[in-house]
């Protein structure tokens, strides 16, 4: 019982941040849905699409929702606008000589913090980009000998535009791969865009006054939920068969690597308790396939990188369709 | 040039083993056969095969490494050919070169197939279908290669075909599908290659054991089960005279037996018989055609003569022999009146030892009066299945010397001269029955039988008397054309029993100049008749004498089958006349005459009745005794008189051949015959009765002889019944395939309504849980997969929900439901399971208000989506 007051705690602070993040950005849910789900999974998310389509006022409600009066409990928030000629430095900080002591201090650059919004990051030059790496990853920063650890939860929101845009530097694939999910944004549906020209000045004033709805402890205690949500043996073999299939299929050069499986589950995880489950289903395995994996792979067609996922994703899904249920696992 | 993978080394190893060796073995067995038929390839076939073998191998090898085909084979091509117009130029004698390039061109055809075939294999979906149609087209040509075409022949020659086709489209298919990643792909092969085999090598017993009776009949048909087995020849023999109403077919107990047409071409023994007719000196024997048949009645439907059993003066015999009960005579003299012929005539005796004959025929010199069917001498029954003497009423001008064409011998002109002199002294019919003379040289006119008429008055103007006008035309077709060839020639061409019609006939006389006998008689006989010479058609056999060793003894060969012209002759009756025009090949059969069979026996005791009882173990049998023959002496009597005998040492024989004791049943009628010396002492008295006789012999009587004969209502019986067997099993059988197929048709059609009633079925009655919960859910992704909404591409939720905006259901609720079911820890609940049935029921229900009824026919009707649904998606792909 202790278990179902958990999630039903859970869920509601989850509904909490959903409603919250659609009050200010309409029409997105799913996306919403991906960013919180990219959050309970201790990752860090991409979002790509055209300028203009909600990426940053998305990142930024879900940074308001969540941060708040450090000292009330709230997440420290930070947003880095991404330039070419930005610096390593400017993200990390940098070590001052401090007047009075007569020594270098070291002044915490921006990602010392809870959330951090890196807008367009493929503006950055590539040594920026990578600067970036070893704090997502590993959650520290290391300047010259010493090494930083950052807050305990350290989540990235970074936009990005497409690849094809002029003055943008691609990222890396090693970049990419530690973003646990990529989305992209696309635009609202009709009715949602007049709604949204409608209430346009809504916009500011919501984002102005957007409650906290979730703590620090509250975010914590999700992801470790997250984490004891079930997935069935069968659910993991298809994981297994997906990223298998993609190494042996000859029109992808960058196959699935281990790491982007285990990413894939625990993707999973935190998607089923953002739907409100306890339990993963075929359905999440489909809506998660590409987000997860389609910008760690790279293929040798562009009718490959269109299609080819779906077609590996669909046979899997066919043999699960055509499994019969099994019985429960010891 | 190089695309996609590297194959694997095993997978090229299998390649070789599985289809190269095989299709090795079929193409060097086709090369082996083609030497024996094709000059050009010079009997070689060993090496020819190997060049197959290393262009496929060459080529198994070569593509494994994913090289393109098309230009690949085009340089080889262009490889080749300029070297075979290099070896052209650079030979220096001209016969050198020709067969230099001739073999290397040989090569590389040879060297080229195998090189496609092993592209085609290794990398080809459809190639084998290609491949396997081509060789069986090549092996059609072979086998119409051959000279007889036997359906034994020919089923062995397509079975390794047959075989051969489905084991490689098989087995291409099979190496082409496996993966790589498949370990043991050695056992893999085998396991699956030993349980295709087994299956394959099933349906082709099957298929033996279920055609068989169909298969027997059709080597029968096509003569290619001629067998020693005496109850084959004879059923055929049956069938033979049914067919043809005793037309030229019961000649022989086989169907290649026309008039000397092409099948006669068979060197076969048909019977050997011995004619008691010698020249004066008493030591020259003196050969006589033998007379089966008489073709008299022109048929106006069929536009030829036929055989009519009406005829005025009717002096055909035709017993059956195997209906007169052994050593019983049967006489016709009334023939010896119908022959009208009182000079110049003898009595000549025969026998007859039958080989391939059938049993029921009767065939002797024209004229014969008598038939009595004696025994086989036991040292020959294996060879002869039975014999008859004959006697005849022998014109002594007929002579097969007489009716020979000459030919150039000049003893034999002579001889014939000698004879046509005393012709001559004939020069009309005024005195003559003129129904006998109308019926004799009736024939129609109209302008194909007119142009007969002119030129048989063309070729006869000069002569008088009806010989001379015979001889004239007999001229006629040994006279040369202007270059000082031969008009005429003697050609073998398939000829149907009987005569050829007037068209073809004329096509002979005036355009082909080639016919074998049949047409030569048959042209003969329009242009007698035309000149108003009562003559008609006799079918039989030649009769040569071959035999120096012994006189009188003639051997007779399925080739000797013959048909001539007999003419009447007032006051010598009819005689025989041959046109036909000497050819070599058919006349001289090559076999040496083997041993006569003398029959020296004497039957003292030849007793005629029904079995009583029979004793098989210790060989006795009881007979009612209707007819005795004792010592020549013929006893009959209204009352069965009982004779024990022992038939220990008998030779027990039917129409068909030697048969066992088993054969002998109660209420057979047999014919027992015993040679015993002891009987020889034993006489009749003058006023014995048969009962009398039988008395004074000691019972029970040795029997040397036993012939079975068949009643003709039984045998009538047999085979009509035998007939209606067959032709109900044919109907039955034709029934069988057609609801089969018709049975098969509804199953494909009614395929997917089958699978939706399984699939409906088993949902409905699962009793609640997560089993029922999966049945419902395949039940439910068939049927809407039937109506054309496929999961394809879409997550289960996107499913139902695409499915929910179109029908107004609730498969998402179910489809939720259905996820926790089967991916959760956790229990479902007792309402979850309660809600499954109706929520199914009502979801059926709701589909069927938004279908009509046309709409799920025309759904439940499509076959594609069906095996779509059931279709696993590949995952791996290469290329």
């Amino acid at each position: 019982m202790n278990n179902d007051n958990h999630l039903q705690e859970a869920m509601e602070k989850i509904q909490a941040l959903v409603e919250n993040m659609g009050t200010v950005i309409k029409g997105k849910q799913p996306q919403a849905e991906f960013v919180i789900t990219a959050l309970l999974a201790k990752g860090h998310i991409l979002m790509e699409d055209n300028p203009g389509t909600g990426k940053t006022v998305m990142a930024k409600t879900l940074a308001s929702s969540i941060s708040g009066n450090a000292e009330k409990g709230g997440t420290v928030f930070k947003r880095i606008q991404f330039t070419p000629d930005l610096l390593p430095m400017d993200l990390l900080g940098t070590n001052i000589f401090d007047d009075i002591k007569k020594e270098f201090i070291f002044k915490k650059g921006p990602l010392f913090c809870n959330v951090l919004l890196a807008d367009e990051i493929n503006r950055a030059s590539p040594k920026v980009q990578s600067a970036l790496l070893e704090c997502m990853a590993e959650n520290q920063i290391t300047m010259g000998e010493t090494t930083y650890k950052l807050e305990n939860l350290f989540f990235a929101i970074a936009t990005q535009n497409p690849i094809e845009m002029e003055g943008t530097y691609p990222l890396p694939a090693a970049q990419l791969d530690r973003f646990f999910l990529k989305i992209h944004f696309g635009y609202a549906d009709d009715a949602t865009e007049l709604a949204i020209y409608k209430n346009y000045l809504d916009i500011q004033h919501h984002l102005d006054h957007i409650q906290q709805v979730l703590s620090l402890e509250d975010i914590l205690f999700l992801q470790n939920q997250a984490e004891a949500v079930y997935i069935h043996p069968e659910l993991i073999t298809a994981v297994r068969n997906l990223v298998i299939s993609t190494r042996v299929n000859p029109d992808i050069s960058l196959p699935a690597s281990t790491r982007s499986g285990i990413t894939f589950l625990k993707c999973l995880k935190a998607f089923a308790l953002v739907k409100g489950r306890q339990y993963v289903t075929e359905n999440d395995f489909k809506t998660l396939a590409r987000p997860v994996l389609h910008h760690r792979l790279i293929f040798r067609t562009k009718d490959a990188k269109d299609k080819l996922l779906e077609m590996l994703l669909d046979a899997e899904l066919n043999r699960l369709n055509k499994l019969a249920i099994q019985a429960e696992p010891a | 040039m190089k695309i996609g993978r590297i194959h694997k080394v095993n997978k090229v190893i299998a390649q070789s083993i599985l289809l190269g060796l095989p299709t090795m073995a079929l193409v060097g067995w086709f090369i082996y056969t083609g030497n024996n038929y094709y000059s050009i390839l010079e009997n070689n076939f060993i090496s020819q095969t190997i060049y197959f073998s290393v262009g496929l191998m060459g080529a198994f090898i070569f593509y494994a490494y994913k090289f393109r085909f098309v230009t690949t084979t085009i340089v080889l091509a262009l490889l080749l050919s300029s070297i075979y117009a290099g070896i052209k130029n650079i030979a220096t004698g001209e016969f050198d070169a020709f067969f230099a390039s001739v073999h290397f061109l040989i090569f590389s055809i040879l060297f080229l197939i195998g090189w496609i075939t092993g592209y085609g294999f290794s990398r080809s979906k459809i190639y084998t279908i290609f491949w396997t149609l081509f060789l069986c087209a090549c092996q059609m040509i072979l086998v119409s290669k051959t000279s007889d075409i036997k359906a034994t022949a020919i089923i062995t020659a397509f079975i390794p075909v047959l075989f051969y086709t489905f084991y490689i489209i098989y087995a291409s298919a099979l190496i082409r599908n496996a993966q790589d990643s498949i370990h043991g792909l050695t056992w893999y092969f085998s396991k699956r290659i030993t349980g295709f085999f087994s299956l394959l090598l099933l349906l082709f017993i099957a298929l033996f054991y279920l055609f068989q009776p169909e298969f027997k009949a059709i080597e029968k048909e096509w003569g290619g089960g001629q067998s020693n087995e005496g109850e084959k020849g004879g059923g055929s023999s049956k069938q033979q005279s049914m067919t043809h109403e005793n037309e030229d077919g019961s000649v022989s107990n086989n169907n290649s037996m026309s008039l000397g047409g092409t099948l006669g071409k068979n060197k076969k023994l048909v019977f050997v018989a011995h004619l008691d007719n010698f020249f004066p000196d008493s030591i020259t024997p003196n050969p006589l055609y033998f007379t089966s048949d008489y073709y008299t009645k022109f048929d106006t439907a069929i536009q030829a003569f036929e055989i009519d059993s009406l005829m005025p003066d009717n002096d055909l015999f035709k017993p059956n022999p195997s209906k007169i009960p052994l050593y019983f005579a049967k006489t016709d003299t009334s023939v010896i009146t119908h022959s009208m012929a009182s000079l110049d005539r003898q009595v000549v005796n025969a026998e007859v030892y039958k080989v391939l004959l059938s049993p029921d025929v009767f065939i002797a010199p024209a004229t014969a009066f008598f038939c009595q069917p004696i025994g086989v001498p036991p040292e020959f029954k294996e060879q002869y299945k039975s014999a008859y003497r004959a006697k005849m009423w022998v014109s002594r001008l007929n002579s097969a010397y007489f009716i020979y064409n000459p030919a150039g011998n000049q003893a034999l002109e002579d001889f014939q001269e000698e004879r046509f002199q005393q012709l001559r002294s004939i020069t009309n019919y005024n005195h003559i029955d003129k129904n006998f003379l109308s019926y004799y040289t009736s024939m129609p006119s109209n302008s194909d039988y007119d142009s007969i008429r002119i030129l048989a008055r063309e070729i006869t103007a000069h002569a008088q008397s009806p010989i001379d006008k015979i001889i004239a035309i007999r001229d006629y077709f040994l006279s040369k054309d202007e270059f000082g060839q031969p008009l005429f020639a003697y050609a073998d061409n398939a000829g149907i029993p009987g005569l050829p019609s007037a068209s073809k006939l004329n096509y002979f006389l005036f355009s082909s100049h080639k016919g074998y006998c049949a047409y030569y008689a048959g042209a003969t006989l329009f242009m007698l008749r035309a000149l108003g010479i009562p003559s008609r058609v006799s079918a039989g056999f030649i009769t040569i004498n071959r035999s120096n060793k012994n006189p009188g003894w003639y051997w007779f060969y399925e080739d000797q089958a013959h048909a001539w012209v007999q003419v009447f002759f007032p006051g010598y009756g009819w005689l025989d006349f041959d046109t036909t025009i000497p050819d070599v090949n058919t006349i001289q059969s090559p076999q040496p005459d083997g041993t006569p069979p003398l029959n020296l026996q004497q039957p003292y005791f030849v007793a005629d009745g029904k079995i009583i009882s029979v004793d098989t173990l210790h060989k006795m049998i009881n007979l009612a005794v209707n007819k005795l023959l004792f010592h020549d002496e013929n006893f009959t009597s209204s009352i069965p008189v009982n004779v024990k005998l022992n038939i220990a040492l008998a030779s027990i024989s039917r129409d068909t051949g030697i048969v066992t004791i088993q054969s002998l049943k109660e209420n057979m009628h047999i014919t027992a015959a015993s040679y015993a010396e002891s009987l020889k002492n034993i006489l009749a008295q003058k006023g014995d009765s048969m009962a009398s006789v039988i008395k004074k012999i000691i019972q029970p009587v040795p029997v040397d002889e036993i012939k079975i004969i068949d009643d003709v209502m039984q045998k009538n019986q047999k085979q009509q019944s035998n007939q209606e067997e067959k032709s109900f099993n044919k109907r039955q059988l034709i029934k069988i395939l057609g609801v089969l197929a018709l049975l098969l048709v509804l199953l494909i059609l009614f395929f997917p309504f089958i699978i939706w009633f399984f699939f409906d079925m088993q949902a409905r009655t699962a009793p609640p849980g997560n089993r029922k919960a999966f049945l419902i859910n395949r039940s439910l992704h068939f049927y809407f997969n039937q109506f054309g909404y496929s999961r394809r591409g879409m997550s289960p939720y996107e499913f139902a929900l695409s499915i929910d905006r179109q029908f107004g259901t609730k498969i998402i609720t179910f489809s939720d439901l259905y996820q926790k079911m089967k991916y959760s820890n956790q229990e479902s609940t007792l309402e979850e399971n309660e809600w499954l049935r109706p929520f199914y029921e009502s979801t059926k229900k709701i589909m069927k208000e938004k279908f009509s009824l046309s709409k799920r026919i025309n759904a439940f009707l499509k076959l594609n989506r069906t095996f779509l649904f059931f279709k696993n998606i590949k995952t791996i792909h290469y290329e």
